[in-house]
């Protein structure tokens, strides 16, 4: 059983604050994602908890305890950081064994626990070699084992993927998955890719400016983000956001932008006019088929065949074009007229400060 | 004619060599003129035209200086005995109060050099104005300092003693040792403590298991630097003691009849025997030096 709780934690460096006023409570067993732009206090967090960083303010407990005056070895913690970190002049077993050396495990029982982790990490092969004559890849799963060995509560993994290449970030990924399923510990794991964080975490925390913006799983995030900024953070291709105008038209409200005006759902009829901005992912945008909401017709100025979907482009000069998902190779040729079509319950509104209009 | 691009690739390779084989000679020469003349009998000293590699090849230059043979010595073609100046201290003497106050100095700067670099480093426990104001401390010119120094020192009694010395050349080398082992621990990446840190490791653990290992060959490489500077340092050394400690530079400069001017061969003689022992301990540590000059032998 180990909780972590972080209560009213705040840093400040100088006059810059990288974490204002933060609470979040931390279950045993969870897999809690920090999401964020880099300088959104993700990584400042995940520092306070270990340890590394002392906070302006606040309290950061771990089973109860109040641990700010902890030094990092005696907090029940193991870490994994971005650039691995192994020490170049030990060999990879010597690098494992580090942490019980350090707590005095008995030599044979050494051995005997860096053998049984190198095989959760499946390193066995890499025992004898030194970092150097590892890979990217490697040498993160044999800091992986160097963590595990441990058995601490509590995993922190600070963007521990970002400087491999994509074919084995996605490895990793699923490493750290089944990782998490076979040791029901607690992991929380610092990134600024939304795809990690949507594929790893039982509950993704959402911060910028040091603060949380949303916190909830995977599909609460992505479905119903409170922002416009976590509406643009999450989803690959990313959500189209159209800034334009809310105008009062009789009982209804409509949106007028640069590109195209369209009737607005009749949910959305007491909202205040004024500018602001419509949001739809590019998987919700009907091509075609009229499923009941409002429609317009544009030219497709580009197709990106994908094999299994096809994404059509749309308003191709403006800075962000507008995107459109359709499934399997469909016969959409370029420069073709289409009827793009905003399904109801698909379409977001955020306010000109961001905030989600509801 | 344009030349393909094999023919530039060598014809510039050609260029190279020619030019670093200039500078090579105008290194080398000196030393080869040392050793040369630290086995001419004295007549070919100064003779013209030079004579590059003696085939009168003799020891009496060593023996006179570093064995307890004789000052003396016979010229062989007219039979006259020649009498040179004896200084006033044996070379043996002067090559034991270098060692000491060398090796002793060095280990003090690199030691108390490296652990403010550290400092400086991972707490920037000096700001990058006192660093720089530090290592201005050696634009000052010595001579400078030897005034006001030598006032202290005769008051404070440390005038021709090689505690005097030992201070002296620690805190001038100081600055060099901070600069130095500064670059080498700035390459050991934080990450690399915090992980052994949030191992367990306790601060003194973590500098002693994971930071000087990877910093060992700079820290060798820092001390050679700091031994070569304070081993041939003569200015202070003869200022500031000369007739109880004499260090093998002061002793060096004291070859000098006052009849027959500078002696060559025994000067010759006594610089082969300064120059070995930093070689020695150049062969010694090479393995080190070859790292610790090349830096960056961590990977990030």
């Amino acid at each position: 059983m180990s909780r972590i709780e972080l209560v009213d934690l705040r840093k400040e460096y100088g006059n810059v604050v990288a974490v204002k006023a933060m609470d979040l409570t931390i279950e045993d067993g969870e897999f809690i994602v920090f999401v964020g732009p880099s300088g959104c206090g993700k990584t400042t967090t995940l520092r306070m908890i270990a340890g590394f960083e002392d906070p302006t303010n606040g309290e950061i407990r771990i089973d109860g305890t109040v641990v700010n005056e902890k030094e990092p070895g005696d907090r029940d913690l193991g870490m994994v950081f971005q650039s691995h970190a192994l020490f170049p002049h030990k060999n990879v077993a010597d690098n494992i064994a580090f942490g019980l050396r350090m707590k005095k495990v008995p030599q044979d029982e050494q051995a005997a626990k860096v053998k049984e982790v190198s095989e959760l990490v499946r390193i066995t092969h890499l025992l004898g070699k030194m970092p150097a004559q590892c890979s990217g890849g490697e040498s993160q799963r044999i800091a992986l084992a160097r963590t595990l060995v441990t058995e601490p509560s509590n995993f922190l993994l600070d963007e521990p993927l970002s400087s491999l290449d994509a074919k084995l970030r996605r490895e990793l990924r699923a490493e750290c998955d089944r990782l998490h399923d076979e040791l029901q510990k607690t992991f929380i794991y610092v990134t600024h890719d939304q795809e990690e964080a949507m594929t790893l975490a039982d509950r993704i925390i959402v911060m910028n400016q040091g603060e949380i913006v949303q916190q909830g799983t995977p599909m609460e995030i992505y479905s119903d983000p409170v922002s416009y900024f976590v509406a643009d953070f999450f989803g690959n291709p990313a959500m189209n956001l159209i800034d334009g105008e809310f105008v009062k038209n009789g009982d209804s409200l409509e949106f007028k932008s640069a590109h195209f005006d369209i009737p607005l759902p009749a949910k959305f009829a007491n909202a205040t006019p004024g500018k602001g901005t419509l949001g739809i992912r590019p998987e919700n945008v009907g091509i075609g088929a009229n499923s009941g909401g409002a429609t317009i017709e544009r030219e497709v100025e580009l197709v990106e065949p994908l094999g299994k979907d096809t994404l059509l482009y749309f308003e191709t000069e403006e800075s962000r074009p507008f995107v459109a998902v359709v499934e399997g190779t469909e016969d959409v040729k370029r420069h073709a007229s289409v009827t793009i079509n905003f399904p109801d319950d698909a379409i977001f509104l955020f306010g000109a400060n961001g905030d989600r209009i509801r | 004619m344009a030349m393909t691009k094999s023919q530039r690739r060598i014809s510039y390779a050609a260029f190279r060599y020619l030019v670093l084989t200039f500078w090579l000679l105008v290194v080398a020469f000196p030393i080869f003129w040392m050793v040369s003349t630290s086995f001419k009998p004295d007549r070919e000293w100064f003779a013209w035209p030079p004579v590059y590699i003696s085939e009168n090849a003799t020891l009496q230059n060593y023996l006179a200086v570093w064995g307890d043979v004789t000052t003396h010595s016979v010229d062989e073609q007219t039979g006259e005995i020649k009498t040179y100046a004896q200084s006033l201290q044996r070379p043996w003497q002067a090559l034991g109060n270098s060692a000491l106050i060398s090796v002793i100095a060095t280990t003090l700067s690199v030691l108390f050099g490296s652990v403010l670099a550290y400092g400086v480093s991972r707490y920037q426990i000096l700001s990058e104005g006192r660093m720089f104001q530090l290592l201005m401390l050696r634009m000052v010119p010595p001579i400078v300092l030897v005034a006001p120094i030598s006032i202290w020192y005769s008051a404070l009694g440390l005038l021709d003693t090689i505690l005097g010395l030992v201070m002296l050349y620690f805190l001038t080398t100081l600055p060099y040792a901070v600069w130095m082992s500064k670059s080498f621990i700035d390459e050991v990446p934080r990450e690399m403590e915090q992980a052994a840190e949030i191992l367990g490791a306790s601060r003194w653990r973590t500098i002693w298991e994971v930071v000087l290992p990877l910093v060992r060959s700079g820290l060798v490489a820092t001390f050679l630097f700091i031994l070569i500077l304070t081993w041939s340092e003569y200015l202070l050394a003869l200022l500031l003691s000369k007739a109880q400690i004499v260090t093998l530079p002061v002793e060096l400069s004291k070859y000098q009849g006052s009849t027959e001017g500078r002696v060559y061969g025994r000067q010759a003689a006594l610089s082969v025997g300064i120059t070995l022992p930093l070689i020695v301990v150049g062969m010694i540590i090479r393995k080190h030096l070859a790292r610790g000059f090349s830096f960056g032998m961590v990977r990030r």
